[in-house]
């Protein structure tokens, strides 16, 4: 039977949208419901085991008072003060490491443990398990940037570019990292172990992370890593939160970064549909 | 009807303490070969934090002085690495009394202890293997050791001594926690603070005055300064005035016993506990 001409009966939706009951509706209508109830299971997770929240609120505090308070009077940036300079840095590098370390190992988890066997049972659309992992990383990372802003605005950090441009910025924020979600989607699909994982997701970002503008002027590095420090789609994008928070402007490194964004979308999104159903077959 | 001759079962010896905790030294070396990732924290890991923070931090950050920040960094990350040992003492601990294996050694006739002794020496050769790592990436980086041989064997000593007293911190942890994830959690919150707050990675001259005082009293900041002054690295002198960094190789001594003082009973109590539950 198709998606779109089949019919649910109305339990299956106990703890969701109220549907009423064998109520013939569009493919997209219950694509965008199962993502939903995806979305909330994932949630609820952090409802069970609130040490997964835990280490959302702490390594963020941690990594702004760190390079605050420790590394701040080190690092040269020049005329700006340092905690301005800093807090767009670690907001991008925070969601980087939230989106993707999370996504890749919680999916490795659940291909792992045979939960996405079970999903495979139901009646439900298959690519909305992905959609709801990523969407619920976006409410997960929507909470560390808010702790981010609070700890910030008490170590006297400000947005200088008004209400406005400060939301904008966090919009381009959390679309980079919805959009790195994904990509730590493919890299959990192909981990062939929980462990694995936990390196594939977090080896390489700090590197990706760090060889930018986050922490350190680009000048300040030497000229053969300056070259991909000024065009790593981390610099863009902090630079960016930078122009939004600080000068209340959006130009080139805002483009520039909503392009990389919808760029990884484009090409991670579907891979890790293909993946997904290559897995899960 | 002949009468069935019994044998009777030799007497087993119980393993003296340094043969029994050789095998178990042994034993968790050769999970490393089985595992090669095991490794991935103190090689692949250890010349990352070398080259971003050389190459990425080390414009940006001012020696004082006017030193080379490569040759202030290296004695830094060696410490930090010696440090993070503790950790990965602790996860191999719990991993295995939550397995079971614990149990098993319970059984053999063996001193109870040489599991803790084994795991110890096994933890300090695998931190070893990064200090090894780092000084080779280090020297090709630029770092060099400027004094005698004498004086930077000394140095390496003391590392491995200060290994040796977080180590029990690290035993005393894997034991009283009943979860690798919760160890995971609690040694991040409890290291990182400790390997930063201190003249590792900086000067504690650049840092406020309120946190000054907290990482020139950081065990971690003595035992790079004695690195730093054995080795021949960084300012000849430092700077600050507290007591532990004008005399940085005996304060490292001095915190290591403390430390493993402190710790080892400790440890001592919470393994015995956790193996007869």
């Amino acid at each position: 039977m198709s998606d779109a001409t089949r019919t649910r009966p109305h339990d299956v939706f106990a703890d969701g949208p109220s549907v009423p009951a064998n109520a013939d509706s569009t493919r997209v209508s219950w694509w965008l419901i199962d993502a939903w109830l995806m979305a909330a299971r994932n949630l609820r997770r952090i409802q069970r085991t609130p040490e997964l929240l835990m280490y959302a609120v702490v390594q963020p505090v941690m990594f702004i008072l760190l390079f605050a308070y420790v590394f701040g009077g080190a690092i040269d940036v020049g005329s700006s003060d340092y905690k301005q300079f800093l807090m767009p840095g670690i907001f991008v590098m925070m969601v980087l490491f939230s989106s993707v370390s999370a996504t890749t190992v919680t999916l490795a988890e659940d291909m792992q443990r045979g939960i996405i066997d079970r999903f495979r049972s139901m009646p439900m659309t298959q690519s909305s398990v992905l959609v709801g992992r990523t969407a619920s990383e976006v409410v997960r990372t929507g909470i560390t940037v808010a702790i981010m802003i609070v700890m910030g605005l008490l170590i006297g950090f400000r947005f200088h570019g008004g209400a406005a441009y400060a939301l904008l910025g966090i919009a381009l924020l959390l679309l980079f990292g919805y959009a790195f979600s994904w990509l730590g989607s493919v890299l959990g699909l192909t981990a062939p172990s929980v462990e694995a994982a936990q390196s594939a997701g977090t080896f390489w970002l700090f590197p990706f992370a760090f060889v930018s503008s986050a922490f350190v002027p680009t000048q300040s590095m030497p000229g053969w890593l300056q070259v991909y420090a000024d065009h790593s789609p981390v610099t863009v994008t902090v630079n960016a939160l930078r122009d939004c928070f600080m000068r209340g402007t959006f130009d080139s490194d805002g483009a520039q970064s909503l392009l990389w964004s919808v760029g990884i979308l484009v090409v991670f999104a579907p891979l890790a549909t293909v993946l997904y159903k290559r897995r899960s077959a | 009807m002949t009468a069935i001759q019994t044998e009777r079962r030799p007497q087993l010896a119980p393993a003296s303490l340094s043969r029994a905790s050789f095998a178990i030294t042994w034993r968790n070396l050769i999970h490393i070969k089985r595992q090669p990732e095991m490794l991935l924290d103190v090689t692949v890991q250890s010349v990352m934090f070398v080259l971003l923070f050389a190459y990425v931090f080390g414009g940006a950050i001012n020696v004082p002085g006017g030193g080379d920040y490569k040759e202030f960094l290296l004695p830094g990350i060696m410490v930090q690495t010696m440090i993070f040992s503790s950790a990965t003492v602790a996860i191999g601990l719990t991993n295995d009394l939550q397995k079971g294996i614990v149990d098993r050694f319970k059984s053999l006739p063996i001193s109870r202890s040489s599991v803790l002794v084994g795991r110890s020496i096994s933890s300090l050769i695998h931190a070893s293997i990064g200090i090894v790592v780092m000084g080779a990436t280090g020297l090709l980086v630029g770092w060099r050791i400027r004094e005698g041989v004498v004086d930077a064997v000394i140095a390496i000593a003391l590392l491995l001594l200060f290994g040796f007293a977080m180590i029990w911190l690290g035993i005393w942890v894997g034991s009283m926690m009943r979860t690798v994830e919760s160890v995971q959690g609690l040694m991040f919150t409890v290291m990182f603070p400790l390997t930063f707050v201190a003249n590792t990675f900086v000067p504690s001259q650049t840092m406020p005055d309120w946190l000054q005082p907290v990482a020139e009293w950081n065990p971690v900041s003595a035992l790079t300064q004695a690195c730093r002054e054995l080795w021949g690295n960084g300012p000849a002198a430092t700077t600050s005035d507290a007591w532990p960094l004008q005399h940085p190789v005996l304060m490292s001594v001095v915190w290591s016993i403390a430390l493993a003082a402190i710790f080892a009973p400790l440890a001592l109590a919470a393994f015995r506990r956790r193996s007869r539950d």
